[in-house]
């Protein structure tokens, strides 16, 4: 049989090409009505007073009385009201939706509602913690007593928009007693709960449908059940089809965003190795708590990095601020940690006068070591081979002793760097309780039936491969709609690099059943996720497996810096990568040219910051993500690595690469102007204050 | 709100002459400054005539002294013509994407008269002007008086442009640079254009435009002449007089694309980079 990393073209190639693919502006009903929202004008207060204008015949104004079930989304922690009542907590804090068939009326509409506020001060300090976390390894802090020096830094990270292509948008309609919504989405069944929630309704009187989803980057992970709730609530009292979608001003103003991080590093110092790190993560939620805690978890998981230290002292804390609320985002908190660790080891390196690159390889995570939370790496670890891969593609070695010479303005750096594969802790197993189907028809076609949402990513190429490669059958016969509740059962959101390894390796059991009762004319197979038993995990304490499986990266980034502007110039960047197995290598070279393009913008491009609250860069010409003129070229080298529970031994790869952009090319900017830098994006405008600041 | 499309230039003279608008050459700014929601009409707020059809004003031409750039000439034309000055090329080459410098036009930059306008830089240092003309005549006024602020341009209702009059001048030594936070499709941070010209080492001219550094181009002419005559040697001990000349002029912004102590220490280093690579 012949290898399945070999790649096929993309099964939707030709309807995104063509433009014939529906995304959800396509979307046209017959009598179909259009929603704009109004939002706060102040950060934090209450409205006092609403005075609302003659509304014309057909024109609808729908708040917080209309919400018939619980007024708040349905998220990890419910703290984010469907339409706020009377406080208001951030700038631009949805209040109503209004609504009607003339956008033009909608506007002026929007204009004449009055609301008056009483306003208070707004806090946009970090000092309201909401969430506090702190786990110890080995001797934690008592490790500082036997230290002969200690070292400390302090790194931040800025907000990171996911910039998709599509903004947010919904299209919702009635169907009898039935509210259906057809949304630009990564996760249907958190829509359809979240909206069972807000309206009160059955599970049979809630369905939701992805449309051609535009790109999400987690953007579409939990805000759409924020706008999706708004317009179920329309839908249910209105009756009528109506359609809301963000401009993308009000999509970048008021959507959930990277959360902005600092993380102060402590080494203790014996014999000039690190015996041991204490660490402690600040990171800012915003007005809601939403999921912060768990990309707060996340980031605390990777202290140590792709390193082992055998004693650590960790801590955290989300601190609630008057902001717009942030989110998920591609990492899910590992950008912030791997780019703050990975800073501070090579920091500790030069103060130490060491090599770092020997220093790091020293401290290399190896199988059989302990993780941050006593977990075991249990899998073989290529972290050796692929760093030596990397080097000598690169020529790194050569490079970096030429580079290091005052003056050149040239630099080059390293990041090194892993993905913890899907939820962490035990959240397959508690919360998400995966269920995948495969049906035969009569005709021997194979259907897929699972929610997981193809984002561009690739996800309907890969698993119809999947199926066909299992069955032996030809691709034209495996069959993967774009989910829709009412006939997918719930195999969780396309988030946290689960989409493969899990949803696929439940796929992949079903089909090696499937295929020993090939013989039925007709049948469908059901399988539901069974934690591999090793796993067990202490959520609270943050002891044992937080991860059941672990990719691994290497990225290395070539620059040059602009003495005179300040200005950096991608010259090219080599990658390594152990994903497992690549069940398409194409796609998951697209996830990589991809990945490290969005970590390379985090780490030196992508500004954004709020002033009082109010988000700056708000479209396309002020937030800067590379254009294809900025990158360079790259070159991406898979490495082999099955791991037992992934089909085909395939493991997570879309976050991972990610994370390694941001500290290789920081490193790379500090190797050319032979300053430490402290934090991200590394923007001309702080290059100058590094070089001219002694 | 009404809109005019003119099909010639008289055409286009005496909708202005009767109706108050606003001209649309490529549309580039006007359509982004006047946007509104997805499937709405665009939210003009005045009357407007769109002129892009005017053939007779798309062409670039030169006599012995002067190059003529007509109002409807796109970028893309105007970076692809042998005529076009060198510098201006640099310029243009850099502005946008190849889409909208096929509908984008030169004038359109011009009487925009935004600080952050690429070729208005240019054009400062190549002492261009603007042909204005009316129903009832014309005149020609220096770029450096036609624009008086940021967006503030001196236009009288029933005038347009038809044109960007650029003397012929050769020079040794021609620098620009956009600095911008991409490669691509951005809007400057500031920028800088330098030209000199020197003949048995000796400085015949100056010329240092800057832009985005203040409410227009910072162009002085004072300065310049302060060191036009000194030989290559006396210019370059001269670089540190330079920049405290320049110093006080340069009052750039804070904004969302950067901050004003980068504008203006970049501002200098150019500058002082452009005089000590002579
Ligand atoms: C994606 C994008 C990228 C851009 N990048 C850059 C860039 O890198 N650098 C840069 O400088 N600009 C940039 N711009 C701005 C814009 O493209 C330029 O300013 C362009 O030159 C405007 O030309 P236009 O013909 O499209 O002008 P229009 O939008 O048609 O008009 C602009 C202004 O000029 C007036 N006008 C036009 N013609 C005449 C005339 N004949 N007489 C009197 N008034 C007239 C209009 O009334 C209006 O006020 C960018 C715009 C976009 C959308």
């Amino acid at each position: 049989m012949k290898d399945i990393s070999k790649s096929i073209n993309k099964v939707d190639n030709d309807e995104k090409i063509s433009g014939s693919a529906k995304y959800i502006a396509d979307f046209v009903m017959d009598g179909m009505l259009y929603a704009m929202t109004k939002r706060s004008t102040i950060s934090k207060g209450e409205i006092v007073k609403i005075d609302y204008p003659q509304l014309p015949d057909g024109y609808y104004i729908i708040n917080h009385k209309d919400v018939q079930g619980k007024n708040v989304i349905k998220v990890i922690f419910e703290d984010w009201p469907v339409f706020t009542d009377k406080k208001i907590s951030y700038l631009y804090e949805p209040i109503m939706l209004v609504i009607g068939p003339d956008k033009n009326i909608l506007t002026q509409l929007l204009d004449s509602i009055q609301i008056t506020y009483k306003e208070e001060t707004p806090l946009f300090d970090w000092t309201d913690s909401v969430i506090d976390y702190h786990f110890d390894k080995g001797k934690g802090n008592r490790i500082f007593d036997q230290a002969d020096k200690v070292i400390e830094h302090t790194y931040h990270t800025g907000y990171q928009e996911q910039a998709y292509i599509e903004p947010q948008g919904f299209i919702g309609y009635p169907e009898g007693d039935k509210t259906t919504l057809i949304g630009s989405i990564q996760c249907p069944y958190y829509v359809k709960n979240a909206v069972k929630q807000a309206i009160g309704e059955k599970d049979e009187n809630v369905r939701v449908i992805q449309s051609t989803v535009g790109g999400a980057f987690g953007g579409k992970e939990e805000y759409p059940s924020l706008i999706g709730c708004q317009l179920a609530v329309a839908v249910k009292k209105i009756k009528k089809p109506i359609k809301l979608i963000f401009e993308r001003e009000e999509d970048m103003s008021v959507t959930t965003k990277r959360h902005p991080s600092k993380t102060v590093f402590k080494a203790a110092i014996k014999d000039r190795k690190i015996i041991g790190l204490k660490a402690h993560v600040s990171i800012d939620a915003g007005a809601t708590i939403g999921l912060s805690g768990v990309v707060l978890s996340r980031a605390l998981l990777a202290v140590s990095g792709a390193y082992t230290v055998d004693h650590l002292d960790v801590s955290g804390n989300v601190f609630r601020t008057n902001t717009v609320p942030n989110g998920a985002f591609r990492g899910f908190g590992a950008p912030q940690m791997f780019f703050a660790v990975d800073m501070f080891v090579e920091h500790v390196a030069k103060e130490l006068n060491q090599d770092p690159l020997e220093f790091r390889k020293k401290m290399l995570v190896k199988q059989g070591d302990r993780t941050s939370t006593n977990g075991l790496f249990r899998d073989p670890v290529l972290m050796p081979e692929m760093i030596e891969k990397a080097i000598k593609e690169s020529n790194y070695l050569k490079k970096i002793e030429d580079y290091s010479k005052k003056g050149n303005y040239k630099g080059i750096g390293m990041s090194l760097f892993y993905h913890g594969c899907g939820f962490t802790g035990s959240g397959e197993k508690d919360v998400i309780k995966a269920k995948v189907k495969l049906k035969k028809d009569k005709n021997k076609k194979v259907y897929i039936l699972v929610a997981a949402v193809d984002m561009g990513q690739g996800v309907k190429t890969t698993f119809r491969k999947l199926i066909s490669h299992m069955l032996d059958i030809d691709i034209k016969d495996v069959i993967y709609h774009n989910p829709d509740t009412d006939f997918v059962p719930d195999s969780g959101p396309t988030v946290a690099s689960r989409t493969m390894m899990i949803v696929g390796g439940l796929l992949a059991r079903a089909a090696k059943e499937m295929k020993k009762r090939w013989n039925e004319e007709e049948f469908i197979v059901m399988k539901e996720y069974e934690q591999p038993d090793y796993i067990e995990y202490d959520e609270k304490h943050f002891i044992g497996d937080a991860y059941p499986a672990y990719s691994w990266g290497v990225n290395i980034v070539e620059v040059e810096v602009d003495p005179v502007t300040y200005q950096v110039d991608l010259k090219k960047a080599w990658s390594v990568y152990d994903a497992g197995k690549a069940i398409d290598e194409r796609v998951v070279l697209g996830q990589a040219d991809g990945g490290l393009a969005q970590g390379l913008g985090y780490g030196y491009l992508e500004v954004m910051n709020h002033k009082n609250g109010k988000i700056m860069q708000k479209n396309m010409t002020d937030y800067i993500i590379p254009t294809a003129m900025d990158l360079c070229d790259m070159d991406t080298f898979l490495f082999d690595n099955p791991y037992a529970y992934g089909p085909y031994g395939a493991k997570g790869v879309g976050e991972l690469t990610l994370i390694g952009g941001a500290p290789a090319i920081a490193k790379a900017i500090e190797n050319a102007i032979g300053k430490n830098v402290f934090k991200i994006p590394v923007t001309p405008e702080y290059i100058m204050e590094l070089i001219n600041h002694d | 709100m009404k809109s005019y499309i003119a099909k010639n230039l008289v055409n286009a003279l005496e909708v202005l002459n009767k109706d108050e608008c606003e001209i649309v050459a490529g549309g580039t700014d006007m359509l982004i400054q006047n946007r509104s929601h997805t499937g709405m009409s665009i939210g003009y707020k005045t009357n407007v005539l769109y002129i892009s059809l005017i053939k007779e004003l798309d062409y670039i031409k030169e006599d012995s002294h002067y190059i003529y750039i007509g109002a409807t000439t796109k970028l893309e034309s105007i970076l692809k013509n042998k005529i076009t000055p060198i510098i201006l090329k640099k310029i243009i080459h850099e502005m946008a994407s190849p889409a909208i410098r096929h509908t984008a036009t030169l004038i359109g930059n011009i009487a925009n008269a935004s600080p952050a306008g690429d070729s208005i830089v240019g054009l400062y240092a190549l002492n261009a002007k603007v042909r204005c003309q009316c129903i009832n005549g014309e005149r020609i006024v220096p770029l450096h008086k036609f624009i008086r602020g940021v967006r503030i341009i001196d236009l009288k209702f029933n005038e347009m442009i038809t044109e960007v009059i650029i003397p012929k001048n050769d020079f040794s030594s021609i620098a620009f640079k956009k600095v911008a936070p991409r490669k691509s499709d951005a809007i400057s941070k500031m920028s800088f254009v330098g030209l000199l010209k020197i003949e048995d080492d000796l400085l015949l001219d100056l010329r240092i435009a800057l832009g985005a550094v203040y409410i227009t181009v910072v162009r002085n002419k004072d300065i310049e002449s302060k060191y036009i005559g000194k030989n290559i040697k006396e210019l370059k001990e001269n670089i540190d007089n330079i920049l405290k000349d320049y110093e006080p002029l340069i009052k750039p912004i804070d904004d969302q694309r950067s901050n004003k102590e980068y504008r203006k220490k970049v501002a200098l280093n150019l500058i002082k980079d452009f005089l000590l690579n002579v």
